[in-house]
């Protein structure tokens, strides 16, 4: 009985709940980034200070790109677990491959390119063309990807050359140059998506894959270039990355997949396709990022860091996944002790 | 009357084979002991006794550039002995079970003794003790897999935990005397060695003159450079004056101090463990940062020697050495200059430990 209640109630609620969402997103990250940091100005105030958010915006740039790219592949429905294997394959590459001599820095980041593009046509063959559930076709080629940093690197880190650590953690005029490059994939993904006829496209057929086909849209060729164009972000937050940390680990990569799926998510872009965010993407890659900073600059054990972070992380998710009219409607159509009353009673 | 004689003989023949069984098959008391009949061999070192024997060096995790330089250095040393004939290797690839079955395929291949760096710990004790028990000389290093020794394997050489904090401290005490605060900085959550490192630098740091500021028992940093990254970030802002920072990992640190120069201040005095890439960020950055002192206490890729060369010594009846810890000394100091001043090789890769036997360019060949 009671199961087939919920179910009924459920079923609008989702549909409801993806509309509320695409109205809503942006202005509910960026409502919570504006209240983050007003918090942390608050109780935390050295997470605000000048030298902090100039540190922290470097990171936040890497995981807003990495973000983008994964919210190209959301919004064909899928979900790309090659993030990891990735973004260590470009630091490897363009770590291991120069070997402390900058000249040889720019044919590094050709060949981490190449690789990019190779990784993602083979997630576009996998998905696009012989439909593979994505989750399972990236996963492969994440292994793969792995694969090809330990051949390179034997899990061995190296540190990057100075150019790269310039361009990419150097500053001009105060704002840290990873910040620019961010910027500049934000705009480029915000107006193909956005402005060109093929984004338009590429969103109709995230939408609705079987509309798009009956109208007769190439819906192949549009899946698999969500992932080249995915792998090629993910490139350049790996190459950021390893210029950023200097001496970055094999397998630094690890750290953004749940990330790089949060921030797409918490910018409101609906896991089962259709439109993307990408402003709001990147706006929640700086939430994430200056939560990191909020909770280490409370100073609380680690313990309770990690309990914050996940609190926030539920409650943004939830804005868009509860279906709070529901919600609303089922405890305020009951009785005065409505939410006290067991299933049994009712 | 001779059926009862029969079944006696029988009987007594049958004890006198299982006890024969249990000497030569290795009961608890005679597992692995020294073998008595040989002697040190001439022109090698003293442990190294006349008895051939195969060796085996087994790793948990075999896959980073100190491990690398460990397991080169363990076959360097092996190397020292002529009586060692065979060497064999296994890299457990950060696969308990492979670790395990590495161990037991060691045994069955018939090596005389074994070293085995016991990352899975407790998990690898049982295999550790059939091994021993099966007669072969087994010496875990480095990380204590639990047990006893002479009970479950021959001995555990390892370094004394507490022998880095003893070294920071003592520095800081000598380069402080009126007192600092200090940010320790250690791996993942509850990780022994930052844990036991802080208990000692409680020990010897008096709280009132030298506060140990952030996070108890350590800062989180989980040994990742963008972790310290952060971690170094948010503490420069919270703390106007840090005097010390101590991290038991120092070349993940190398991403992470230009932070200070950032925020306008001088990178402070650090206290960690060798890296040539951290002595070359060193020379790089003093004169810039009038704060800058260097200390740093080797990584200990040595430790394995010392195993080896108690390992080689029990199988072939040379002479063991007599302390099976392995001391960490201090490596360099950029005030005192004593034992070293900072050693950096520009020529040499970031990732080669100058503080190990191992020579750089051999290092440096490795990690090609």
């Amino acid at each position: 009985m009671t199961d087939a209640t919920s179910t009924d109630r459920l079923r609008p609620a989702v549909a409801r709940g993806s509309r509320f969402a695409t109205a809503k997103g942006a202005i509910t990250i960026v409502v919570s980034t504006v209240v983050l940091f007003i918090v942390s100005a608050i109780v935390a105030p050295s997470s605000v200070s000048g030298g902090v958010i100039a540190s922290m915006l470097p990171f936040a740039a890497v995981l807003a790109i990495a973000g983008l790219g994964q919210m190209l592949v959301v919004q064909q429905g899928g979900i790309d677990l090659s993030v990891p294997g990735a973004m260590s394959l470009a630091i490897v590459v363009v770590s291991h491959y120069p070997n402390g001599d900058d000249s040889r820095v720019l044919t590094a980041v050709l060949i981490a390119v190449a690789y990019a593009v190779a990784a993602g046509a083979l997630n576009g063959l996998l998905v696009g063309w012989l439909g593979l559930n994505s989750i399972i076709a990236t996963l492969g080629t994440n292994a793969l990807l792995f694969g090809a940093v330990l051949g390179i690197s034997n899990g061995i880190p190296r540190s990057t050359t100075r150019l790269l650590s310039d361009v990419a953690a150097g500053r001009t005029l105060g704002i840290p140059h990873a910040a620019l490059f961010a910027l500049a994939a934000l705009l480029v993904v915000a107006v193909l998506t956005k402005k060109t006829v093929a984004g338009r496209r590429f969103t109709a057929i995230g939408a609705n894959r079987l509309a798009a086909r009956a109208v007769g849209l190439r819906v192949r060729s549009h899946h698999t270039l969500a992932f080249i164009w995915a792998q090629l972000l993910y490139c350049l937050a790996g190459i950021l990355l390893a210029g950023i940390t200097a001496q970055p680990t094999a397998f630094q990569g690890n750290a953004y997949l749940l990330p790089s799926v949060a921030v797409v998510v918490l910018g409101g872009t609906s896991l089962l396709g259709g439109r993307g965010f990408p402003v709001s993407t990147v706006i929640a890659a700086l939430f994430l990022t200056q939560l990191d900073q909020f909770v280490l600059a409370l100073g609380v054990p680690f313990a309770v860091q990690t309990l914050v972070q996940a609190a926030a992380l539920a409650g943004g998710v939830a804005l868009y996944t509860v279906n709070w009219a529901a919600l609303r409607a089922r405890f305020g159509s009951r009785p005065a002790s409505g939410p006290a009353a067991t299933p049994s009673s009712a | 009357m001779k059926r009862h004689t029969l079944r006696a003989v029988a009987l007594a023949t049958g004890l006198a084979a299982v006890l024969a069984g249990c000497g030569s098959g290795g009961g608890g008391s005679t597992a692995a002991q020294p073998s008595q009949s040989a002697s040190p061999l001439e022109g090698a070192p003293s442990w190294c006794g006349s008895k051939q024997i195969t060796l085996g060096l087994l790793d948990g995790f075999g896959g980073n550039s100190w491990r690398l330089v460990t397991t080169a250095s363990g076959e360097d040393e092996a190397k020292k002995c002529p009586s060692v004939t065979k060497y064999l290797y296994a890299d457990g690839q950060g696969d308990t079970q492979k670790a395990i079955s590495d161990i037991q395929g060691m045994v069955a291949q018939g090596v005389n003794a074994m070293v085995v760096f016991p990352d899975a710990g407790k998990a690898i004790l049982p295999a550790l003790r059939s091994a021993y028990k099966a007669g072969v000389v087994t010496v875990p290093y480095r990380s204590d897999p639990g047990g006893e020794d002479g009970v479950d394997y021959n001995a555990y050489v390892g370094s004394d935990p507490t022998a880095d904090a003893t070294n920071w401290a003592t520095w800081i005490k000598a380069n402080f005397p009126d007192g600092g605060n200090i940010l320790f900085l250690s791996g993942p959550p509850g990780n022994t060695q930052g844990t036991t490192e802080r208990a000692e630098l409680d020990k010897q740091l008096p709280a009132d003159k030298y506060p140990i500021l952030g996070e108890s028992p350590f800062e989180v940093t989980n040994w990742d450079p963008a972790k310290t990254q952060q971690v170094l970030t948010a503490a420069i802002a919270k703390y106007p004056q840090i005097d010390v920072i101590v991290s038991d990992f120092g070349p993940s640190l190398v991403g992470a101090l230009p932070e200070f120069a950032k925020s306008g201040r001088s990178i402070p005095a650090v206290a960690a463990s060798d890296g040539n890439v951290l002595s070359c960020f060193y020379e790089d950055n003093k004169a810039a940062n009038p704060d800058f002192k260097l200390m740093t206490v080797t990584t200990g890729n040595d430790n394995v020697r010392l195993a080896i060369q108690y390992a080689v010594a029990t199988a072939t009846g040379g002479v063991p050495p007599t302390n099976l810890t392995f001391e960490a000394p201090v490596f360099e100091d950029s005030v005192s200059g004593k034992p070293n001043p900072v050693k950096c090789d520009k020529n040499l890769p970031a990732d080669v430990y100058l503080s190990a036997q191992l020579p750089g360019d051999a290092q440096a060949a490795l990690l090609k």
